[in-house]
């Protein structure tokens, strides 16, 4: 039996209206339609692994190695010189890889000035690192202190602090870089496994592959909340009303994961799972992985050499 | 009479690469039913969900009630008339009921539509009440709605979007998962909604249910592309298309030492001759 109220049907024209596009968004939504964002370019990135180039046609085992190396002689470099020509050198490995110029430095340097270009700021000024004067900001007046720190006379950036902010975000490039490089040119499912062959743990190894597969779930499914919300949202909820609804969700969605963590485990025990976790290995290596195992490890220690003055070129 | 609903050579890519929906032209009249038929992943749900305001062309255009719909008029933090009176008029169920419902008891999640109406507090109860008994969920009321069975929250997510009282109804695969009986009572309720003049636009696969639940389909192909707009019944006696669309197949089955060959759907139980 369908009441009164609801057989009525609004006989009310639409309302025009006009909303302007440069107002705010709601939190709810740009964070959403960041996190969605971001797993799509991981779909993408897939999309650049399975390209051919120098990087895809090496074996993942080769490249962990190598790349580790890179970054830990990256590390133990202090010579901005060597720096800049190896993150030309891994610029050049990028391009032989066919990954768009464009694409590579964004996915690096966006979070370079998150990490590093905060922590580096500091180091700039002689309140911090004493040095020659580049650029005066301000004169104090003489015995200025803050608290038990005494200022100096004049607060200014150094050439010395501009030169190990350059050498420190130079190398965090460098680091960023040879790890996005592996990241973009490596199948997840590879990557993975080959952490193997360093020796990681396998519970580690199913416990990421896992993650990996289920987080474009738990994705999907979050999306799909707010689809229903907004669906059925007749007007603006204030923020803290927002907010509650977000975090009932995280509640839900912490159920909901551990609810399908537990099905995930019965559909594996079903399927003859026990507790020992068998990773199947299919490698070969072959003699151009060979070759680029050595070049890696002797550009490294070149690197090294180079920058501790034990090496001169 | 001036369409609901008008889409103008839409068309919706995924992640920029996949495609859901190509060069789609179509309308929706007031007091309509229509079937949207397609296989799994032709474009149903995009569609549908382009219809709610939940999901932008990617190119093209597309008009509710003769205003262009934009992204602008729905995700900004402004409130705006326009928004109101299109979510109040049409009420979206959506594929899997889990993602529906988000309040903790079966009451809030019915309550959820009229108060934000602004309606009084004994309106909001009285439209509460009506709902939970017009679907004989009673017994349902305080429980939490993801403990319940998957025809249970069906049932409730429907309830949800009516006590909001919509003028359309924009149902998605909504016979996915239901037992024969509670799929009569669905059939039983989309036929007494059309009967009050409601607009109702069901996505489906299901073809069993095509010619009760509406007079006109819509067949989407698996190029994602409109195959034919034409009356249910014509549709439903049109096997060709129905094999081309992927929404019968060519069956071979045995009955004891029995065999033998016939068409149909990929859903449901089927009666046939022998």
């Amino acid at each position: 039996m369908i009441p009164d109220w609801m057989q009525k049907i609004e006989a009310r024209a639409c309302p025009c209206c006009s909303v302007s596009s440069t107002k705010k968004k709601s939190f709810v939504q740009k964070a959403i339609s960041d996190i969605l964002t971001f797993f799509e370019e991981c779909l993408v990135n897939d999309a650049i692994a399975r390209r051919k180039g120098l990087f895809q046609s090496l074996d993942p085992r080769v490249k962990v190695v190598s790349i580790i190396f890179l970054i830990f002689a990256l590390a133990m470099t202090h010579d901005i010189h060597i720096l800049a020509v190896m993150y030309a050198f891994i610029f050049l490995c990028a391009w032989a890889s066919s990954i768009e110029m464009w694409f590579f430095i964004k996915r690096v340097w966006v979070f370079i000035p998150i990490f590093a270009g905060i922590i580096v700021i500091p180091i700039l000024f002689n309140v911090f690192m004493p040095g020659d004067p580049f650029f005066v900001l301000a004169t104090l007046a003489p015995n200025s202190h803050i608290g038990p720190i005494s200022l100096p006379a004049e607060i200014a950036i150094t050439y010395q602090g501009i030169n190990v902010a350059t050498l420190f975000v130079l190398r965090v490039a460098c680091c960023v870089s040879a790890a996005v490089l592996l990241f973009l040119t490596t199948p997840r499912n590879l990557l993975f496994k080959a952490l193997r062959s360093l020796k990681v743990p396998k519970v580690y190894i199913l416990t990421l592959d896992v993650c990996y597969r289920y987080i474009f779930l738990f994705t999907d499914m979050v999306r799909g909340f707010y689809m229903a919300k907004k669906s059925r949202s007749l007007k603006v909820l204030p923020l803290v009303e927002e907010q509650k609804w977000v975090g009932s969700r995280i509640g839900y969605t912490l159920v909901k994961a551990l609810g399908m963590s537990e099905k995930v485990h019965l559909a594996m025990v079903s399927r003859g799972f026990n507790g020992d976790i068998k990773i199947l290995h299919q490698y070969s290596i072959k003699n151009r992985d060979y070759v680029a195992c050595v070049c890696f490890f002797s550009i490294g220690i070149v690197m090294i050499l180079a920058s501790w003055n034990m090496l001169t070129i | 009479m001036e369409p609901i609903f008008d889409l103008q050579n839409v068309s919706y890519t995924y992640l920029r690469k996949f495609e859901a929906l190509k060069n789609v032209t179509v309308s929706f009249y007031p007091g309509e039913q229509v079937a949207i038929l397609g296989a799994n992943g032709s474009g149903k749900s995009t569609l549908l969900s382009i219809l709610n305001a939940l999901t932008y062309p990617t190119s093209g255009e597309f008009y509710a009630f003769g205003t262009r719909v934009t992204e602008e008029m729905f995700d900004t933090l402004q409130d705006n008339e326009f928004n109101r009176f299109f979510r109040k008029k049409v009420g979206f169920l959506f594929q899997n009921p889990d993602i529906q419902l988000f309040c903790s008891t079966v009451y809030d999640e019915i309550a959820f539509g009229p108060l934000q109406l602004d309606l009084p507090p004994d309106e909001v109860q009285k439209r509460t009440e009506d709902v939970i008994c017009m679907l004989g969920i009673e017994n349902l009321r305080d429980r939490a709605p993801h403990m319940l069975s998957g025809g249970e929250k069906k049932k409730v997510s429907i309830a949800s979007i009516l006590s909001v009282g919509p003028d359309i109804l924009l149902l998605d695969e909504p016979s996915g998962g239901l037992d024969p009986r509670s799929q009569t009572w669905l059939i039983d309720l989309i036929q007494d909604l059309a009967k009050c003049g409601k607009t109702i636009i069901t996505a489906t696969h299901d073809i069993g249910i095509v010619e009760q639940i509406s007079t006109r389909a819509i067949v989407v192909g698996e190029d994602h592309t409109i195959k034919v707009d034409a009356d249910s019944a014509s549709v439903m006696g049109n096997r060709d298309l129905l094999i081309s669309a992927n929404l019968i197949h060519r069956h071979t089955h045995r009955h004891g030492t029995l065999q033998h060959e016939h068409f149909h759907s990929h859903s449901k139980n089927h009666d046939h001759t022998h």
